[in-house]
C-alpha cells in the first residue's frame, strides 16, 4: 500500500537532487543514469493540471483564493486514488515536492489537508546564505534581491494574475516563517534533513528519511543511489544532455546543478549581504546549527 | 430562451451564454436544455462521490462552491442552481466551459482539450493543460488570418468515410490580459469572462461555424531537455496515447468507459491527419517563430499551397 509523504523545502533547499537520489534507489542495475527520467515521480503539489483533472474544475476560472480553498480536497482525493499502487516494485511511498509554507486556506482548513493529505513530511532545509546565490542564479535576479525576496513574508510563486502559470499560487511566508510554519504544525509527523548533513553522509541521511517514510534501504543500496547522484555526475550529464527541469531559455549556459556544495557563501556573499540574512533569520539559523559570523541576532527580527 | 449550437448540437438555454455560436431553432426540438432549478447536494445511489462531483446512473452533480451546484442529465439536461447569490452572467463561463465539457463526456462523444483553427479547408488542433497556451496560440495565428473554430473544448466526431471532424463551439476566445497586451488585441477585448479575473472575451477577426475535417493536431510543449525547439511528428502508439491524455478530463473517460474509444480514434486521428509534439519555449518572444515553424511544417504537409 503506497501513501503520500511530502518533500517539503523553501526553494532552492537541494530538493531536486534529493528526488534524484531516491529516484536513484530504483534505478537499474547497470543502466547509465539518464538524469531526465530518474527523478523520483510523486508530482509535485502546486501542479495545476491536477487540480483541473482531479477536481473537474477549470482552475482558470477561479481566484487565487477560491483555488486555495479547494485544494485540501485535492489532496485528499488523490491521497484516495492511490495512483502509485499499479506500479510493480515502487517505493512504499510516493514522495510529492511541495514548496508552500504549511498555512490554512481562506476557510481556515490546512492547505495541504493536514493527516488527510499525506502520512508525513520529510523536510529539507539549508543555510539561507547559500539558498541567497542559488536563487539568485534561477530567478536571474541579484543576491541582494533575493535576500529580499527570502525575507519577504507575503513572498509566493506563480501569484500574478493576469496570466495562467502552470503551477497554483505557492505562499512561501519567507524562509525562516517557512520554516516554523512546518516544524510548528502539529497535523503530521516531519522528519528535518538538513542539506549540509546529504552533503556529508549521503547515504545514511538518505537511509533515515527514507526509513521515516517506511522504506527500508539497505545501506549498499544507498551507497549505490549516492554513487550515481554524485554531484559531479549530475553535472556532467548535465552539459552533454541538459536538465528537464531547467527550461532552456532560463538557462541559456548555466548550468542547474550549479555548485551543490555546502558553505558556498563566503566566496559568493559580501559580508554585507551575510549580515543581511543573519539579521533577519538569526534565531532560525541557530536553532539549526548554522553558525552566524555576526552578532547581529539581538537586533534580528527571526523573521 | 437563447438558441445555441454547441459541438453540432442543437442547444436551448434559459441564460444567455456568450461566445457561443447563435442558431436559431427553427421550430426543432434542442438536443441539450440548460435552465436553472434546484440542484441537490447530493445524488442518492452514486457510484462514484467525489470531492467536487458525484454519478449516479445518468446523473452527474458538479459542485463549484461559492459559484453554483450543476446536475447533468444523461447528457440532454443541464440544470444550475447558484450559490452565494452568484449572477448567472458569472455562471455562463463554466456552462460554456467546464460543465458543457462534462456533458459531452456524458454523450459518449470524443472531446479534447484544445484550441482550433482552420488552415485552408481542414482544421488544426492545438491540445495541451491548462497554462500551455492553446488559445493564444491560436489568438496569433488569428492575427495572421486563420479563422478561428473553437477554443479549450473540441468535439470531435467521425464523419463519411471515417474522417474525423472538429465541431466548432464558440466566436470567441477567452484570453488573459497578457496575452492581450502581448498580442495587440485590445481593441477587439469584450468583457471580462468573470468579474473577478483579469480574462477576457476577445472577438476574433474571423470564425467559423462548420465542421471541418482534421488537417492536424498539435500537442503544446515547453521545450525541456532533451526535447529540441521545432516540430516533430509522433508515431501512433505515442500519437494514440497523448489524444486520451489530451480528452478535455481524461478521468471522465475512465469513469464514462471511453477508453478503447478515444485510443481508437486517437489511432484514426494519426492515420488520417497527424499527430506532433509542437516544443516551444514560453515566451512571448519566440512566437513569430513558432508561427513560422507551423506555416512552413503546413506547406511541408500540403495543408497550405506553395506560397506564391
Amino acid at each position: 500500500m503506497s501513501d503520500r509523504v511530502w518533500l517539503a523545502s523553501y526553494p532552492k533547499s537541494g530538493s531536486t537532487w534529493l528526488r534524484m537520489l531516491i529516484g536513484c534507489l530504483s534505478w537499474p542495475e547497470g543502466k547509465p543514469l539518464d538524469i531526465n527520467t530518474a527523478l523520483s515521480h510523486g508530482g509535485l503539489a502546486s501542479d495545476r493540471m491536477a487540480f483541473d483533472n482531479v477536481l473537474m474544475i477549470d482552475s482558470g476560472l477561479l481566484t487565487l483564493d477560491e483555488i486555495d480553498c479547494l485544494r485540501p480536497r485535492l489532496y485528499e482525493e488523490l491521497r484516495r486514488m492511490d495512483e502509485f499502487d499499479d506500479e510493480p516494485g515502487a517505493p512504499p511511498a510516493a514522495f510529492v515536492k511541495v514548496h508552500d509554507a504549511y498555512t490554512q486556506s481562506p476557510l481556515g482548513e490546512p492547505l495541504l489537508a493536514g493527516a488527510g493529505g499525506a502520512r508525513g513530511a520529510i523536510l529539507m532545509v539549508r543555510d539561507p546564505r547559500d539558498i541567497a546565490a542559488s536563487l539568485a542564479n534561477h530567478a536571474r535576479s541579484s543576491i541582494d534581491e533575493a535576500i529580499d525576496f527570502m525575507n519577504d513574508e507575503k513572498s509566493a510563486f506563480c501569484r500574478v494574475t493576469d496570466r495562467q502559470p502552470v503551477q497554483l499560487r505557492q505562499q512561501l511566508s519567507g524562509w525562516s516563517r517557512h520554516y516554523a510554519s512546518w516544524i510548528g504544525q502539529r497535523d503530521i509527523p516531519v522528519h528535518l534533513l538538513r542539506y549540509e548533513d546529504l552533503k556529508r553522509d549521503t547515504a545514511g541521511t538518505l537511509r533515515a528519511a527514507m526509513g521515516f517514510a517506511g522504506w527500508a534501504v539497505a545501506q549498499g543500496a544507498a551507497e549505490r543511489a549516492a554513487a550515481l547522484a554524485d554531484f559531479a555526475r549530475l553535472q556532467s550529464a548535465e552539459r552533454k544532455t541538459g536538465f528537464v527541469e531547467w527550461r532552456t531559455h532560463e538557462a541559456s549556459g548555466r548550468l542547474f546543478f550549479r555548485r551543490g556544495e555546502a558553505g558556498a557563501w563566503t566566496d559568493e556573499l559580501t559580508p554585507q549581504q551575510a549580515a543581511r540574512i543573519e539579521a533577519s533569520h538569526g534565531p532560525t539559523m541557530e536553532r539549526l546549527g548554522y553558525r552566524l559570523t555576526t552578532m547581529s541576532r539581538q537586533e534580528g527580527s527571526g523573521g | 430562451m437563447y438558441s445555441y449550437r454547441v459541438a453540432g448540437l442543437a442547444v436551448a438555454s434559459e441564460i444567455e451564454l456568450p461566445g457561443m455560436i447563435d442558431h436559431p431553432a427553427g421550430g426543432a426540438s434542442p438536443e441539450v436544455i440548460v435552465r436553472s432549478g434546484a440542484v441537490p447536494e447530493a445524488l442518492e445511489g452514486a457510484s462514484e462521490i467525489r470531492p467536487t462531483f458525484q454519478i449516479a446512473g445518468e446523473l452527474f452533480l458538479l459542485r463549484i462552491p461559492g459559484v453554483a451546484r450543476f446536475l447533468l442529465r444523461a447528457g440532454r439536461e443541464m440544470t444550475f442552481e447558484p450559490q452565494d447569490g452568484t449572477p448567472a452572467s458569472e455562471i455562463a463561463i463554466f456552462i460554456s466551459g467546464t460543465v458543457f465539457g462534462i456533458l459531452l463526456h456524458q454523450r459518449g462523444q470524443m472531446v479534447l482539450h484544445a484550441s482550433a483553427i482552420r488552415v485552408t479547408d481542414k482544421a488544426v488542433l492545438f491540445c495541451g493543460a491548462s497554462g500551455s497556451g492553446k488559445s493564444t496560440i491560436a489568438a496569433a495565428l488569428g492575427q495572421r488570418g486563420y479563422s478561428m473554430l473553437s477554443d479549450d473544448v473540441c468535439a470531435i466526431t467521425i464523419g463519411a468515410g471515417q474522417v474525423p471532424m472538429a465541431q466548432p463551439d464558440g466566436r470567441q476566445l477567452k484570453l488573459w490580459e497578457q496575452a492581450i497586451d502581448e498580442l495587440d488585441l485590445g481593441a477587439r477585448r469584450g468583457v471580462a469572462v468573470r468579474g473577478r479575473l483579469e480574462k477576457y472575451y476577445v472577438e476574433p477577426l474571423a470564425g467559423i461555424e462548420e465542421a471541418l475535417p482534421l488537417g492536424a493536431v498539435y500537442i503544446l510543449r515547453e521545450t525541456r531537455p532533451p526535447r529540441r525547439d521545432g516540430v516533430e511528428r509522433l508515431n501512433i502508439v505515442d500519437a494514440a496515447m497523448q489524444i486520451r491524455r489530451n480528452a478535455y478530463r481524461p478521468r471522465l473517460v475512465k469513469a464514462m468507459k471511453q477508453d478503447t474509444q478515444y485510443l481508437e480514434y486517437g489511432a484514426s486521428i494519426a492515420n488520417k491527419a497527424g499527430v506532433f509534439g509542437l516544443n516551444r519555449p514560453h515566451d512571448f518572444a519566440i512566437m513569430p517563430s513558432v508561427l513560422d515553424w507551423l506555416e512552413a511544417h503546413w506547406r511541408e504537409t500540403g495543408l497550405l499551397g506553395a506560397k506564391a
